[in-house]
């Protein structure tokens, strides 16, 4: 039987087109009975490899097709465990003798790594190229160097190119006169005839050169996967029949040596964890008392239950490993904080790995730890992100670079992706590209034609015809396929020093030892991973309280903050926690003022209440009613009520659908969560259904009540949360409320620094306008690396300071020589000694930096950084004597800049409106069209039309209810956040202006959310930049025809507001494909280049 | 010499390969194949190509003659429509 032994799968970046599982599954469609992986210079797919024929029961086989430089390859097999080792570690000294990203292979390099290897030296290798040059003896020479250093074979592929047939001939003569075995061989990059546009499109990016035959690898579109039959006469056009039939005997024989055991050969049969000193069960009852449970028969009996699942699991190094790293990284003082379903563990707690007490809080252990749970448990530490590769290197530190390594992840082909590189394949401009890949959301390649007919924004867009057509057909074929290997955010493996033996690793972007292996790679390989997941939150909290204890406020320990502040949870019911953690979102706004809340507890179900899983099976409203004493909590039955009672019967947590299945089921919480688990696939739930009403109505349930649950449990499916990873989330929820309601200039310097949240910064700065923090101006003299905090005057309130690091094109070096040479005299000292670029020291005098030395004008400061930076002076800076030379700034001529001017530089320079709110300069059109503000709102009626206007700081499509793509818009107007929603019905007039303007005025509907909280629903909406050239060439008349004249273009609207493909759920539930994604047109993170609108000859607001 | 050529001709073919063609009125038979191979087409210079963009052309270097002389010509065959070209003639 025949069999492929040279391979490429898609994980062979920008050249194999087929995913491992395809491959084995066409190889096993074909009868073969194995199949090779050789990914290109790398093991990326190896262990999917090994699955994917495990589940088609062929026999898998591994190797690599190395880069040997000067576009010379050679393909290497592995042979039992010691030929994957070999491979492992040729795979990463290849990575490492090349630098990262350019791995490069030697014969020295096989040599040192021969045990078990096969090299194979096919048309690419040195031998492969004296033959097609036709020098015989230069090809049995180098044949016989190969030789010298490891088992060796010739491999002979036959694309049916142009020459190839007689070369291959040429190539087997040589294996023959040697007496070397020859192979076929079909160099695969795809699965099935017809993908070869595909590869060709990779070819052409993977070189940055447009299509064209003489740049592609492959011309032929032979390079798939064949059956026996074409291998057969493959072998028998380049090297007739008899020899054909030896070729593919030899094929067979190397294949049946290589074949791999993933368990003996690979390791995958058992874990490999680091080894440990001490006893987990003394360490636990150290913990006990250390928590103060020495005498708690609860916790007694608990921990007796954790330690059995895990003595049976054989997991006691895993616990004793993490603990020792979580210990770790809070000796160098970094927060570290456990997150998920680990915080419902005792023997965590009692470890000192996370700090939630699972008893007090009703937390399961089987949600994380259980006999029915397969593999390792999860364990997530958040540290600081801004100390989150602090925290990395103290665990390289301890485990060493040989047992440590990150793990990696693919980034892969989506939609703005791949129009782009099919754009560029296929020779279209650059610019064109651009703005084509960025008219669509972020969906998925494959959705691209979908989201043409779908989309309003993209209907209108007349994209869909032509070339592009030809485009957008080919790109969405690259869904999906990786394109670029990253450092995973948060994974670290911790191992032994066997670790290089069994997996290959590389270099990552940060300096990192980085593990080919993704996420479940290192699963299935028996490797433990710690998710060490860098929260900006915590940072942005650090931040705060450093700042509080330098301006002299004390020590605040975060950790030991007082519960239920009564201030704080007055704040939060207000809807004032822009720029908290978790509770800043539009929808968040809302909800807590529904929900009101006045506990940590209330946190913990506001969060998980937040969620598509809550929102589409409608527990909001349920609970809401129970809460609010307008409805009882209902319990469909009174069993259930235990389970139920802290959320009014609705089911809100994991942990609630786990006892309220054991509750009527009597299987136990471990088999519960078995069966949780089997809820999120469709035929899961069939199963799971089936067994429970079975078992319920064996213990006596009646038919609606178990036809009630399991309504609740089936819609509850794929989402709902862990009530651990709420809790472990509520807390720095409340924390962050707190140093927002006592310290706000601490908080918001924090928060500035490290932009935790969803807005843009220039929303935070205003929410800080808003809670009374005076905002410091950029000043040479005073501003510091980052945010922070600064008394204005005795006794007043503290002000925030804009930090250097905003200052576009500033580098760490020059922000260090700034706070180092201060302070400065002049601008001309400044420039003397800080030693910064002309266009940094231009950006500053135009940002303001220097208003607090010169009288003089930011526009003669901006003039006076060129005429220091010329030539002439710029070659004898540092040798004047200072107080030489214009330490004078001699008052301008030129005129000052507007307030509109320096706003427009102040957003291009810091991102920031500083001086004042950009808004403010629309204020008379504003006031002549009866725009309602903000801060007015909560006055208007319930079904009032009203005109808002703002700034766009957000737009969101989350999943909702219905399953429409509705359009969550945030705008800021100055006085605070104006939201908005824009269901489908309106969205072919208002998507396009929506997604594409910066500035915006809208027509809403006043929907009233609560005792403060007021939502509009969008009816119109119109660029506020365009109108206000309107204003200033016509008057409000002019702004008032030009409203009225915005009509949708009825053409483009033919297609209809129904999206395709949006899912439905089996509970009825339905989701748009384009929930939850990022929108069309530019980030809204950013404002634009040109802020004013040039229309008609005006210039801008004349204010 | 080298003549380059693209005429379409009628080609009788057995097991795949050419083994009779007519080419300007005259028929020539083929005596050998020199060789074989095929390519992909430029599917990305075609403005409005089909749904499948896969599709190969197949050439045929064959030595053939008229009657007593012997050439070599390259024959161009498009299986999707099953049309065969004469591509380059050595005589």
């Amino acid at each position: 039987m025949a069999v492929h032994l040279h391979v490429a799968s898609a994980y062979s970046l920008r050249h194999g087109v087929a995913r491992p599982d395809a491959l084995a599954a066409r190889a096993s469609a074909l009868g073969m009975e194995a199949l090779a992986l050789t990914d290109r210079d790398g093991l990326y797919g190896a262990v999917k490899h090994v699955q994917a024929c495990a589940r088609e029961g062929i026999a898998p086989i591994v190797g690599a097709d190395l880069d040997l430089g000067g576009g010379e390859r050679i393909v290497v097999l592995a042979r039992g465990r010691a030929g994957w080792a070999s491979l492992c570690r040729l795979v990463t000294a290849a990575h490492h003798a090349g630098g990262r990203g350019r791995p490069v292979a030697s014969r020295d390099l096989v040599a040192a790594h021969a045990a078990g290897l096969v090299v194979l030296l096919g048309p690419a290798s040195d031998v492969g190229r004296a033959v097609a040059e036709r020098r015989p003896d230069v090809a049995a020479a180098r044949l016989a160097a190969w030789r010298a250093v490891a088992e060796t074979a010739v491999e002979i592929v036959d694309h049916h190119g142009r020459g190839e047939a007689h070369r291959a001939a040429r190539m087997l003569a040589l294996a023959r006169a040697a007496g070397v075995p020859a192979v076929l061989g079909n160099a695969v990059r795809y699965a099935e005839p017809g993908d070869h546009p595909v590869a060709q499109v990779l070819d052409a990016a993977r070189k940055l050169v447009p299509l064209d035959r003489r740049h592609l690898e492959d011309v032929t579109g032979r390079a798939y996967l064949t059956s026996p039959d074409e291998m057969r006469r493959t072998a028998e056009r380049s090297c007739g029949e008899d020899e054909a039939a030896a070729l593919l005997a030899a094929t067979r024989r190397l294949g049946e040596r290589c074949a791999l055991d993933g368990g003996r050969d690979l390791g995958m049969d058992r874990v490999h964890l680091p080894e440990t000193a001490g006893d987990l069960a003394e360490r636990c009852a150290a913990g006990l008392v250390r928590r103060g449970l020495e005498r708690s028969a609860r916790a007694a009996e608990r921990l007796a239950a954790e330690l059995a699942v895990i003595a049976r699991k054989g997991l006691a190094p895993y616990f004793l490993t993490v603990a020792d790293a979580a210990a770790l990284i809070r000796a160098r003082g970094i927060r570290c904080a456990i997150r998920g379903s680990g915080a419902g563990s005792l023997v965590n707690y009692l470890l000192g790995i996370g700090d939630l007490d699972p008893l007090r809080h009703g937390l399961l252990m089987e949600r994380f730890l259980a006999d029915s749970r397969p593999g390792l448990p999860d364990i997530d530490l958040d540290v600081e992100s801004a100390r989150r590769l602090e925290a990395y290197r103290a665990l390289f530190d301890r485990y060493g670079a040989d047992g440590t390594a990150t793990v990696s992840m693919m980034e892969t082909y989506r939609a703005r992706s791949a129009i782009r590189d099919v754009g560029a394949a296929v020779g279209l401009p650059p610019h064109e590209i651009d703005a084509i890949a960025k008219a669509f959301p972020h969906v998925r390649a494959r959705q691209i034609r979908a989201a043409l007919h779908d989309l309003p924004e993209l209907r209108a867009s007349g994209l869909d015809q032509g070339r592009l057509q030809v485009v957008f057909r080919v790109a969405e074929r690259l869904d999906g396929l990786p394109r670029h290997v990253a450092m995973h955010p948060c994974g670290v493996l911790l191992s032994n020093a066997s670790l290089r033996d069994r997996s290959p690793v590389e270099q990552s972007t940060a300096g990192f030892p980085m593990s080919q292996y993704d996420k479940h790679d290192v699963e299935a390989m028996g490797l433990l991973k710690l998710d060490v997941l860098g929260v900006r939150m915590q940072s942005a909290m650090a931040h705060a309280v450093a700042e509080i204890a330098r301006t002299g406020g004390g020590d605040v320990v975060l950790e030991d903050l007082p519960a239920g502040d009564a201030p704080t949870y007055e704040m939060i019911r207000s809807g004032r926690t822009l720029g908290c953690f978790q509770i800043e979102s539009p929808g968040q706004r809302e909800l807590v003022g529904k929900l009101q809340p006045r506990t940590l507890d209330d946190l913990v179900i506001d969060i998980s209440l937040f969620r598509p899983g809550p929102v589409n099976s409608d527990m909001v409203t349920p609970f809401l009613d129970a809460r609010h004493g307008r409805a009882e909590p209902a319990y469909p039955h009174p069993d259930l009520e235990p389970a139920l009672r802290e959320s009014n019967g609705v089911v809100v947590f994991h942990e609630q659908v786990l006892r309220v299945i054991d509750a009527m089921t009597g299987c136990g919480l471990s088999d519960a969560e078995a069966a949780r688990r089997d809820l999120a696939a469709e035929d899961g739930r069939e199963r799971v259904r089936a067994w429970f009403a079975g078992a319920a109505a064996a213990r006596g349930y009646d038919d609606a009540t178990i036809a009630e649950v399991w309504r609740t449990l089936a819609a509850f499916g794929a989402f709902g949360f862990c009530k651990a990873h709420a809790a472990a989330f509520a807390l720095p929820t409340y924390q962050s409320a707190w140093l927002k309601r006592h310290h706000p200039a601490a908080f918001y310097a924090g928060v500035l620094t490290h932009d935790p949240g969803m807005y843009p910064k220039r929303v935070v700065l205003d929410d800080a306008r808003h809670f009374g923090v005076p905002i410091l101006p950029l000043d040479v003299n005073r501003s510091a690396p980052q945010w922070h905090v600064e008394p204005v005057a005795e006794g007043g309130a503290a002000g925030i300071r804009v930090a250097l690091n905003e200052v576009k094109g500033i580098s760490d070096a020059e922000v260090g020589r700034i706070v180092a040479e201060r302070p400065y005299r002049s601008l001309p000292d400044f420039w003397e000694r800080a030693r910064v670029s002309r266009p940094v020291a231009e950006h500053l005098a135009l940002a303001g930096a220097f208003d607090g030395l010169h009288g003089a004008g930011r526009r003669d400061l901006y003039r006076r950084v060129g005429a220091l930076a010329r030539p002439g002076r710029a070659a004898v800076r540092g040798q004047l004597p200072l107080g030489d030379l214009g330490e004078e700034v001699p008052a301008g001529d030129l005129p000052p800049m507007t307030p509109g001017e320096i706003v427009e530089a102040e957003l291009e320079i810091l991102g920031l409106d500083v001086s004042r709110h950009v808004l403010t300069f629309y204020d008379d059109l504003l006031d002549a069209l009866g725009v309602v503000r903000a801060r007015d709102l909560p006055g208007a009626r319930d079904g009032d039309r009203v005109l808002v206007a703002g700034v766009k700081v957000a737009t969101q499509t989350p999943a909702v209810r219905s399953g429409q793509r509705v359009i969550f818009a945030t705008l800021d107007d100055a006085t605070g956040p104006v939201d908005l929603a824009f269901f489908e019905s309106v969205q072919d007039r208002c998507a396009a202006t929506l997604f594409g303007s910066w500035t915006l005025l809208a027509r809403g509907r006043v929907r009233r959310a609560g005792a403060r909280a007021v939502t509009l629903t969008g009816q119109a909406c119109w660029d506020l930049a365009v109108l206000y050239g309107h204003w200033l060439d016509g008057g409000l008349g002019a702004v008032r025809r030009a409203m009225a004249q915005a009509r949708p273009a009825p053409a483009s609207a033919s297609a209809g507001p129904v999206p395709s493909g949006r899912v439905v759920y089996a509970n009825g539930f339905a989701l748009s494909p384009y929930a939850d994604i990022g929108h069309a047109g530019p980030d809204v993170r950013r404002s634009p280049a040109r802020l004013w609108h040039a229309s008609g000859g005006s210039s801008g607001p004349t204010v | 010499m080298t003549r380059v050529f693209g005429d379409p001709v009628d080609v009788w073919t057995s097991g795949g390969r050419p083994v009779r063609f007519v080419w300007q009125g005259r028929l020539y038979s083929v005596r050998r194949v020199l060789e074989h191979w095929v390519t992909t087409r430029d599917w990305w210079r075609e403005s409005r190509p089909d749904e499948q963009a896969a599709g190969e052309r197949e050439f045929w270097r064959v030595e053939a003659s008229p009657d007593r002389e012997i050439g070599v010509y390259e024959l161009r065959h498009d299986p999707a429509d099953d049309s065969w070209m004469l591509s380059r003639v050595w005589d």
